[in-house]
C-alpha cells in the first residue's frame, strides 16, 4: 500500500492508532506520553538526568575522551566532557562507567524497518500496459515517489527486527519501502517503540533502484528499460514543474508532484554492486541531478575500484562476506565459478580496498542474515586492513552526514539523540561485549554491568586444607574444579546473584561422599565465605580468597586477532574466468612474412610485413624497412615470424547479443526507442574472450526483435577486461534496432498476446508512420520553442515569463535523430513485402534504412534495396525455424553482394560468433563469392554497415590495429586464431590461453584448499556451506524475452 | 558433371517455368558405375589415393586403386580425378522429416505427449517430402537416425536414407532403439538475471520411476509366451528389444553424474547396448564408458562450453579427448535449429579435425563410427565391398565449407538429384536479375 494520501488508508491507520493509543495509555508509563496528548493520570515531568561518569567516551570516530562524562536529559545528550569539568544538574542518576567505553550508536541507511512488506500482485494472464493503481498517479507502477516512509512507518509489528537492530548496535536507521525504481522518501527513525518519538526526520531522503519490484506492469522488462524510465521520469518532472509554474498544465500527476518535492533531498540508489553503481552514476549525469546518488553498492566494489571512484559518489557498503562453498565433491565443484571462489576470498577486503582508494562510505547491515552479525563482519573487514576508526565512522558520522543529520545522530555531542553504546572494550575488538544500548535515553541491557563475575582462581580454605579452585566458562554459566596435585576434580558451581553454591566429592582427601557448600561473594568476588554440609549432614565453615588475575595474555590474543590476514589472490579484470591480473597494453609488433588479407585494393599480399604501433596499423607491405617505418628513433618492438600464417582484419559482428545484462528485449511496447543497450553492457561476459579466440574484435550488441521500434544498440570493441564504458566504440555513430514480421506481431507468443498493436504486417507499417510523424512534430515543437525563447524580450526571459518547454521525450528524441540521419536503423527483417514497405516509409520520411539484418528474403528485393541504399547483414544458412523464413536461402549473401549491396554475415548467436570466418566461407560455397570478397562479409562490410570502416574492417595504414593471426587459410574450417589484437593490444594469444588455463586450475586449487581450511583468509565460515549452483547466463538471441529486472 | 557450368549454361532456359518442387526420388541402379581417380575416404580411418570405387545393384563391389581395377566390368565410368569420394554421412539423433518449420506447430511431429512412450515410432512420421531434407543431402549427409523428442522415454528412432517416395522406401531400420532422457540431477533456478541449477529434489523419485518402468518391462517379457489373445500393453511390448539385445537404449545425458548413473543402470538392468547421447562430460568418465562398452554420440560440437572456465575450444575438442581414451563415439547435431542445421554435420567433423583428430578419423566420426553405434555397420557406413553404395563425390574437401561441393551422390547406387528448393529459388532470382548462376 502506498496511497497514504487517500482517505481510505487514513481511516485504516487511524483505527490502528486508536487501538494502539488505548493499549498504550492503559499499560505504559506516562513518561512516554506526548506533549500534545491528553494525560491520563499523573504527569511525569521528566526531571531526572542520567549521567555516565568516568567512561572512555568516543565522541566520534576521530575523537575520544578518557575519564569523561556524558549527561542525558529527556532523551538527548545534554553535556559531554571530562568528568572533572562536567557539572551534573540535579536531580540525576549517576552511573559509574569506569573501564567502559561509550560510543555513538550506529546508523544504518539501508533498511526497510517498520515498513509494510512489498507484495507482488497475483500474476494475471496477458500483458499489462498501464498502471492499475487507482488515483491521479503516474503511468508506471515502478515509479512511486508518492510513497512516504514516514507515512508508512509503523514500528508496532517490528519488535523482532528492532530488538535485533538494537542489539547489533543501531540506534537509528534510514528506512524506506524498498520497492520500485523511484521509491519515494525515506524516514530517519530511532529504534524506539513509540513512533512519535522514533520518527526523527520524516522525508529525509529519496530512494531509487533499477529494479521494478512488485510492479505487475510489463514495462520495464529490462535493465535498459528501467534506466530509460528513470531518466524519462526526471524529464517528465522537469516539464511538470515548468508547466505548473506557467499554468500550462492540463493534467495533475501526484507522482510527479511528489518527485519534484523531493528533488533536493539526499538520494540513495540501491545498486547492489559496482555494475549498477556505474550505471546509476551515468543516469545521474545524464539527467543533471542536483543531488548525485549515494550508491548502495554491495560488496564487490573492489572489482572496479577506479571506475567507481571516478563517479565521485559516496557509497554504502555491505559486509555480508560470502560463505564458503561445499567443495567436497570435485565434480560438483566445477559448478562454482572462479569468480565466486575469488569473491569469497576477496569480498572481506572490499571495505579496506574502497577506503584505500580514498572513497568515503557508510556500512549497512543489509545482506547479513541477522543484523547482529554486524560487529563480527566488521571485525573481518578490519582483519583485512580496514582501520577501526574508519569502520566506526562508516557506521556513525558518515551515514549521519549522508542524511544531513550529523547534528542529531552519529556522534556523542550536546543536543544529539541520546543513542549510546556501552561497551566493555573497544567496539570492534573480538571479545568486547555490548553491555547496554541507550536509545533516546532508554536503556537496553544485554550484560548486567553490575553482575558479579566470579570467574577466576581461588584459594579455598576447607577443613584446614587450602585447595586451589578455578572457575571458568561463561560468566552466567561458570564451571569449577579443584586442582589436587595435577588432578582436576570437578566442582559444581552455581551462582545466583551474590549467593554461591558448590558441590564436590573429595574422597582422596578423606572427605567421604558428596559435600555441599553455600555462601556469599563479597568485595567483587574477591572473598567468598559461608557454610557447608558434609555427607553425614554435619556442618562446616569455608572461605575463599581470589588470586589476582594476570590479564596480559588476553590482550595479546586481541592483538593477534587484529593482525590483517594476507590475501593471496589478486583482483582480475574482468572478474571472471580468463580475466587478467594486469591490464594488457598496446604493443609495437612487427609481423614478418605473413600472408596478409588486406580487404583493401591490395588484396592478399604474400610474404608481407605488418607493423602495429600505438594501437594503429603503422605500415604493411612487402620488404618493409624499419628505418623507413619508424624513422630515426625506432621504438622497442617485438618481431613475430608469421611465415605460413595468415593475417586478416579483426572480425566484426554486426548483430550480437552477448555482453548485455538483464534483458536485451524491452519489447513491452510497440516502440521502445528510448532504451539503450549501452546502459546494460556486461563487461564480464566470458563470451567476449571466447569470441576473441575466434578472431572477433568489434560487435554491435543489438536490442532484440520483439517490437517494431526496438532500442538503441551498443557498438563495442573487445577490450577484454575493460569496464563497460571502456568497451564502447566511442567513434562509432549511433544505431537503433527495428524489427518486422512474426516477432513484432507476437505471432509465436501464444494466445495471451493478441492485444498489442500491431498484430499484422499492416499494423506494423502504421506504427512506423505514427511514430515518425510524432517525432517530426516533436522536433518542430522544440524548434518553435527555441525560436520563441530567442525572440522573447530580455525581460520576459529574465522573469521566466515564457511558455513551458516541450516535454523532453527520450523516445521521440531518438526517432527524431533517425529523421535527421543522426542515428541509423538496422532492421530485423525476413519477408520481402515488409522490407519493401519499410524502405517506402523511410523514403517518404527522408532517411535511409542503413541495414537490414537477417534480411533472409533480401535476395527477392535486392534491386530495390540497392536503389534505396540499404545494406544487408544476413545469416549464412539459417532457415525453416519460422514460417517467414521458409524461403530463406544460403545463397542470399551471394545474391545481395552480386547486386552491389554491402553484405555482411552476422552471428546473432554467441557460439556462431566464434566461427564467423567459417560462415563467410559459406558465401563461397553457396553462390560462388570470391574468397577475398567473402572475407569482407565479416570484416570490411560490417564495418561499412556500422559506418566505422574508416577506422576498422581492413588492413590499412592509420586504421585501428585490430588484426587476427590465423594458422591457416582464414576461410577454412581448420583455421584457428593464434593471436587477436584490438587497438594493438594482444587480447588473445593461443600460448597465453594455455597459461591462463593452468593459472585457473592452480588458482581454483588454492582457493579450494583455503575453503577447506575453514575460511581463514576468506569470508565468514559461519552457517552451512553453500551447495554449488550452476550459473548459466541467459544465452540471448533476438527473440529472447525475459523479465529479468525485478 | 560440372554442375556450376551446367547450371550456368542451361539455367536461364530450363528453370524459369520449372517452378519449385521436391527432387524426384532416383530410380533403381540398373547400370554398374565405377568412380575412377580421386581420393577415397573409406570411413574406416583409411584413405586411398587415385582410387577406384565400383558398385552395381546398389552395392559396392570394388574398392581399390584406379590402376588395378578392371574398367571393362562397369557400364559407366565417372572420372573423379582431383575429387573426393566419401561414404554418405550419417546424421544420428536427428528430427529431420519430423518437423518442417520450427515455429509452426502444425508442421511439428517430433515430440509426442507423455512421459514413458516407447511405443511411439518415429518412422511413420518421417516425411520424405520435407523441403529440408534435400538441402541436407546436398552437403553429403545421406542417412540419418530419425529420433523423437520429449518425455522421459521419447519413443523409438528409425534409420533412413534420404531418398524415397515414402517412409517405407526410406527406412533402413524401422526401429533401431529407444530414447531415454536421463533426468538431470540439478534443476534450473533463476535469480537476478542468472540461472542457477540446484540439486534436484525430485531426482531420486524420477530415477525410481525409470527403474520401475524397466523392471516392469523386464517382467513383462515372460508374458510373451502367453496366448496371442491375451491383453497387450503396447508400451511393454515396445520394450522387448531392449532386453533381447535387438534394440539399443539411447540415453540422452550430458553431465558426469547422469552418465555414471546411466552406465550403472545398464549393468543393473542387464542392457546389452547402451549409447550415451550428448556426453559433454564423457571424457571425465572415459574409463567407465570404455570398460562397459558404452559409445557416445557426442553433442553438437558447435555449441558453447558449459562453464565459463571450460577451455575455450570446448566442445570442439571432445572427439579428440574420447579418441585418445579409446571410447567409441560419433557426431550428431541435436539442439537449436537442428533439422535444418543437419547440413552442417560435415563441418562438425571438420572442426574435430581442426581440434585434434586426424582427417580420416574425422571422416569416420560421421560415417563408420556412427553406423557402428547405430548397429548398421554391416551394410553401410564405409566404402567397403558388399556394403550399400551410399556415397558421394565432392569437388573438394567435404569437411570444410570452403570446399564442400557435391558433384554426384548415390544412395544404394541410385544417382540422386542434388537440386533443392533453395537452389531453385537462387536460380529464379539470379535469373530475375540477369545475374550469373554460380552454383
Amino acid at each position: 500500500m502506498s496511497e497514504t494520501m487517500n482517505g481510505l488508508n487514513y481511516s485504516r491507520i487511524s483505527k490502528r492508532l486508536l487501538i494502539a493509543t488505548m493499549v498504550f495509555l492503559a499499560l505504559t508509563d506516562p513518561v512516554k506520553a506526548q506533549e500534545t496528548f491528553p494525560v491520563n493520570g499523573t504527569v511525569n515531568k521528566q526531571l531526572l538526568r542520567i549521567a555516565f561518569e568516568h567512561a572512555t567516551v568516543h565522541v566520534s570516530a576521530s575523537e575520544t575522551l578518557e575519564d569523561a562524562t556524558v549527561v542525558i536529559y529527556r532523551g538527548r545528550i545534554e553535556a559531554v566532557g571530562p568528568s572533572a569539568i562536567v557539572s551534573i544538574k540535579e536531580p540525576a542518576v549517576r552511573h559509574d562507567m569506569t573501564g567502559l567505553h561509550l560510543y555513538p550508536s550506529f546508523v544504518d541507511v539501508h533498511q526497510s524497518y517498520a515498513m509494510p512488506k512489498a507484495q507482488r500482485e497475483e500474476w494475471s494472464r496477458g500483458p499489462q500496459y498501464l498502471s492499475d493503481k487507482k488515483g491521479a498517479f503516474g503511468w508506471n507502477e515502478a515509479i512511486r515517489p508518492e510513497t512516504s516512509a514516514a507515512m508508512e512507518f509503523d514500528p508496532s509489528g517490528s519488535g523482532k527486527s528492532r530488538t535485533s537492530l538494537q542489539k547489533a548496535g543501531f540506534g537509528a536507521v534510514l528506512t524506506h519501502v524498498q520497492d520500485g525504481i523511484v521509491r519515494g522518501t525515506g524516514a530517519l527513525v530511532a529504534l524506539s517503540e513509540d513512533p512519535r518519538k522514533a520518527l526523527l526526520i520524516p522525508d529525509v531522503s529519496t530512494h531509487f533502484s533499477f529494479r521494478k519490484g512488485t510492479s505487475s506492469q510489463d514495462y520495464p522488462r529490462s535493465l535498459m528499460g528501467a534506466t530509460a524510465l528513470l531518466k524519462q521520469t526526471h524529464f517528465d518532472a522537469d516539464w511538470y514543474a515548468d508547466a505548473s509554474r506557467l499554468n500550462e498544465r492540463l493534467e495533475s500527476n501526484l507522482s510527479l508532484e511528489a518527485f519534484n518535492a523531493q528533488r533536493d533531498l539526499p538520494a540513495f540508489f540501491e545498486a547492489g554492486g559496482w555494475e549498477d553503481a556505474l550505471r546509476a552514476a551515468n543516469v545521474s549525469a545524464a539527467v543533471d541531478r542536483s543531488e548525485p546518488f549515494v550508491i548502495v553498492a554491495g560488496n564487490n566494489v573492489y572489482q572496479r575500484l577506479e571506475e567507481v571512484k571516478a563517479t565521485g559518489a559516496l557509497l554504502v557498503l555491505s559486509v555480508n562476506h560470502p560463505k564458503p562453498f561445499d567443495v567436497s565433491d570435485p565434480h560438483l565443484s566445477r559448478l562454482i565459478g572462479l569468480d565466486e571462489l575469488k569473491h569469497w576470498e576477496l569480498a572481506p577486503s572490499n571495505a579496506a580496498r574502497v577506503h584505500q582508494a580514498g572513497i568515503s562510505f557508510a556500512i549497512t547491515s543489509d545482506g547479513l542474515q541477522k543484523p547482529t552479525e554486524l560487529r563480527k563482519a566488521v571485525q573481518v573487514c578490519i582483519g583485512h586492513g580496514l582501520p577501526e576508526n574508519v569502520a566506526l565512522a562508516a557506521l556513525t558520522e558518515i551515514p549521519a552526514k549522508m542524511l544531513r543529520a550529523q547534528d542529531r545522530i552519529g556522534a556523542l555531542r550536546t543536543g544529539m539523540e541520546a543513542n549510546i553504546l556501552v561497551m566493555d572494550g573497544p567496539v570492534f575488538h573480538a571479545d568486547a561485549q555490548l553491555m547496554e544500548h541507550w536509545i533516546q535515553g532508554k536503556q537496553h541491557i544485554y550484560v548486567d554491568r553490575n553482575a558479579l563475575d566470579i570467574r577466576g582462581d581461588y584459594d579455598v580454605t576447607l577443613e584446614d586444607e587450602v585447595l586451589s579452585l578455578s572457575v571458568e566458562g561463561e560468566a552466567d554459566a561458570p564451571r569449577g574444579y579443584f586442582m589436587l596435585d595435577s588432578t582436576k576434580i570437578n566442582v559444581k558451581v552455581n551462582q545466583d546473584g551474590r549467593t554461591l553454591t558448590l558441590g564436590f566429592q573429595l574422597d582422596t582427601l578423606g572427605f567421604d561422599g558428596w559435600w555441599r557448600a553455600t555462601g556469599n561473594a563479597w568485595m567483587d568476588s574477591r572473598i567468598w565465605e559461608g557454610k557447608g554440609q558434609r555427607a553425614d549432614g554435619t556442618w562446616f565453615d569455608w572461605s575463599a580468597i581470589r588470586q589476582e588475575a594476570d590479564e596480559s595474555g588476553a590482550l595479546e590474543e586481541v592483538a593477534i586477532a587484529l593482525e590483517p590476514d594476507s590475501v593471496v589472490g589478486k583482483v582480475i579484470w574482468p572478474f571472471t574466468a580468463y580475466g587478467n591480473e594486469e591490464r594488457p597494453k598496446a604493443q609495437t609488433v612487427w609481423f614478418e612474412n605473413a600472408t596478409i588479407w588486406t580487404c583493401e585494393e591490395e588484396g592478399v599480399l604474400e610474404a608481407a610485413d605488418l607493423v602495429l604501433h600505438n594501437g594503429e596499423i603503422l605500415a604493411f607491405g612487402i620488404g618493409l624497412d624499419p628505418s623507413s617505418v619508424f624513422g630515426v628513433n625506432p621504438p622497442e618492438y617485438e618481431t613475430i615470424d608469421a611465415r605460413g600464417k595468415h593475417i586478416t582484419p579483426g572480425i566484426i559482428d554486426e548483430h550480437t547479443h552477448i555482453a548485455a545484462t538483464r534483458g536485451i528485449n524491452e519489447g513491452t511496447q510497440a516502440s521502445s526507442a528510448e532504451v539503450s543497450i549501452e546502459t546494460a553492457v556486461n563487461s564480464e561476459d566470458v563470451n567476449i574472450y571466447r569470441q576473441l579466440a575466434g578472431g572477433v574484435t568489434t560487435a554491435q550488441i543489438l536490442h532484440g526483435s520483439a517490437n517494431p521500434i526496438g532500442g538503441q544498440s551498443a557498438i563495442i570493441k573487445f577490450r577484454w577486461g575493460s569496464s563497460p564504458e571502456e568497451l564502447l566504440f566511442d567513434e562509432a555513430p549511433s544505431f537503433i534496432k527495428f524489427a518486422l514480421g512474426e516477432n513484432v506481431k507476437q505471432s509465436n507468443w501464444g494466445n495471451d498476446y493478441r492485444s498489442r498493436f500491431p498484430q499484422t504486417r499492416m499494423g506494423v507499417e502504421q506504427v512506423y508512420y505514427d511514430h515518425f510523424y510524432r517525432a517530426r512534430e516533436y522536433e518542430q515543437a522544440w524548434k518553435e520553442y527555441e525560436k520563441m525563447v530567442r525572440n522573447a524580450s530580455r525581460r520576459a526571459r529574465r522573469s521566466n515569463l515564457i511558455v513551458a518547454a516541450p516535454r523532453r521525450d527520450l523516445e521521440l528524441e531518438t526517432l527524431a535523430q533517425i529523421l535527421r540521419s543522426d542515428r541509423f536503423v538496422t532492421c530485423h527483417s525476413y519477408r520481402q513485402d515488409e522490407i519493401n514497405m519499410l524502405m517506402h516509409v523511410a523514403d517518404s520520411m527522408g532517411f535511409t534504412i542503413n541495414t537490414f539484418t537477417h534480411i533472409l528474403e533480401g535476395y527477392k528485393v535486392a534491386d530495390k534495396m540497392a536503389e534505396h541504399g540499404a545494406g544487408g547483414s544476413s545469416f549464412s544458412d539459417w532457415w525453416a525455424y519460422k514460417y517467414e523464413v521458409k524461403d530463406a536461402i544460403p545463397y542470399n549473401g551471394a545474391v545481395l553482394h552480386g547486386q552491389g549491396i554491402v553484405t555482411a554475415f552476422n552471428s546473432d548467436d554467441a557460439e556462431m560468433a566464434r566461427r564467423l570466418n567459417q560462415e563467410a566461407a559459406k558465401a563461397v560455397k553457396y553462390g560462388g563469392v570470391s574468397e577475398i570478397e567473402a572475407l569482407k562479409f565479416v570484416t570490411l562490410n560490417p564495418a561499412k554497415l556500422l559506418r566505422i570502416d574508416h577506422l576498422v574492417g581492413s588492413i590499412a595504414v592509420g586504421k585501428h590495429a585490430d588484426v587476427v593471426v590465423w594458422d591457416e587459410h582464414p576461410l577454412s574450417i581448420y583455421a584457428r586464431a593464434e593471436q587477436t589484437y584490438v587497438d594493438g593490444v594482444r587480447y588473445f594469444d593461443l600460448d597465453a590461453d594455455g597459461e591462463k588455463r593452468d593459472w585457473m586450475r592452480s588458482e581454483r586449487a588454492r582457493l579450494t584448499q583455503a575453503m577447506k581450511a575453514g575460511g581463514a583468509s576468506g569470508g565468514s565460515a559461519e552457517g552451512p556451506p553453500r551447495t554449488p549452483t550452476e550459473k548459466l547466463r541467459t544465452h540471448y538471441h533476438c527473440e529472447t524475452l525475459t523479465d529479468e529486472n525485478r | 558433371m560440372n554442375w556450376k557450368l551446367f547450371f550456368a549454361l542451361i539455367a536461364p532456359f530450363a528453370f524459369i517455368s520449372a517452378g519449385t518442387c521436391q527432387p524426384t526420388p532416383a530410380p533403381e541402379q540398373t547400370e554398374s558405375v565405377l568412380l575412377l581417380g580421386g581420393t577415397a575416404h573409406l570411413g574406416t580411418g583409411d584413405a586411398l589415393e587415385n582410387a577406384a570405387i565400383g558398385f552395381r545393384d546398389g552395392k559396392i563391389d570394388y574398392v581399390g586403386f584406379a590402376r588395378s581395377v578392371d574398367r571393362a566390368r562397369y557400364d559407366e565410368i565417372i572420372e573423379v580425378k582431383g575429387q573426393h569420394i566419401y561414404p554418405g554421412f550419417i546424421a544420428p539423433n536427428s528430427t529431420l522429416g519430423l518437423q518442417e518449420i520450427g515455429a509452426v506447430r502444425a508442421t511439428r511431429d517430433d515430440a509426442e505427449v507423455g512421459t514413458f512412450k516407447p511405443h511411439v515410432r518415429s518412422v511413420i512420421a518421417f516425411n520424405t517430402d520435407s523441403e529440408v531434407t534435400p538441402t541436407v543431402r546436398t552437403n553429403g549427409v545421406l542417412m540419418g537416425q530419425i529420433t523423437p523428442r520429449g518425455g522421459t522415454i521419447s519413443g523409438t528412432s528409425c534409420i533412413v536414407h534420404f531418398d524415397g517416395w515414402n517412409w517405407e522406401d526410406a527406412a533402413l531400420k524401422t526401429v533401431d532403439g529407444i530414447h531415454l532422457n536421463w533426468p538431470s540431477t540439478h534443476h534450473r533456478h533463476r535469480q537476478d538475471g542468472t540461472i542457477d541449477i540446484r540439486k534436484r529434489k525430485t531426482y531420486d523419485q524420477q530415477y525410481q520411476e525409470i527403474l520401475h518402468f524397466f523392471e516392469e518391462a523386464k517382467a513383462y517379457q515372460a508374458y510373451e509366451r502367453a496366448p496371442a489373445t491375451s491383453p497387450r500393453d503396447l508400451r511393454m511390448d515396445a520394450m522387448r528389444g531392449i532386453f533381447d539385445g535387438s534394440l539399443r537404449l539411447f540415453v540422452h545425458a550430458q553431465d558426469v553424474r547422469q552418465i555414471t548413473e546411466a552406465v550403472h543402470f545398464k549393468r543393473q538392468m542387464g542392457i546389452e547396448h547402451l549409447v550415451i547421447v550428448g556426453g559433454y562430460d564423457a571424457p571425465l568418465v572415459a574409463d567407465l564408458l570404455r570398460d562397459n562398452e558404452v559409445p557416445v554420440m557426442l553433442k553438437r560440437l558447435h555449441t558453447l562450453p558449459r562453464f565459463a572456465e571450460d577451455d575455450v575450444d570446448m566442445p570442439y575438442r571432445l572427439p579428440k579427448l574420447l579418441e585418445d581414451e579409446g571410447v567409441l563415439y560419433c557426431l550428431q547435431n541435436a539442439g537449436d535449429m537442428e533439422h535444418m542445421g543437419t547440413r552442417n554435420l560435415p563441418f562438425y567433423a571438420g572442426t574435430a579435425h581442426a581440434y585434434g583428430l586426424t582427417y580420416e578419423q574425422a571422416v569416420q566420426s560421421v560415417t563408420l563410427s556412427a553406423a557402428r553405434i547405430l548397429g548398421v555397420d554391416s551394410f553401410c557406413g564405409s566404402l567397403e565391398t558388399g556394403k550399400d553404395a551410399t556415397l558421394f563425390i565432392s569437388e573438394g574437401d567435404a569437411l570444410d565449407m570452403r570446399t564442400n561441393y557435391l558433384t554426384e551422390a548415390f544412395i544404394q547406387g541410385r544417382s540422386i538429384d542434388l537440386d533443392n528448393r533453395q537452389r531453385q529459388l537462387y536460380r529464379k532470382y539470379q535469373t530475375k536479375y540477369g545475374a550469373p548462376i554460380l552454383d
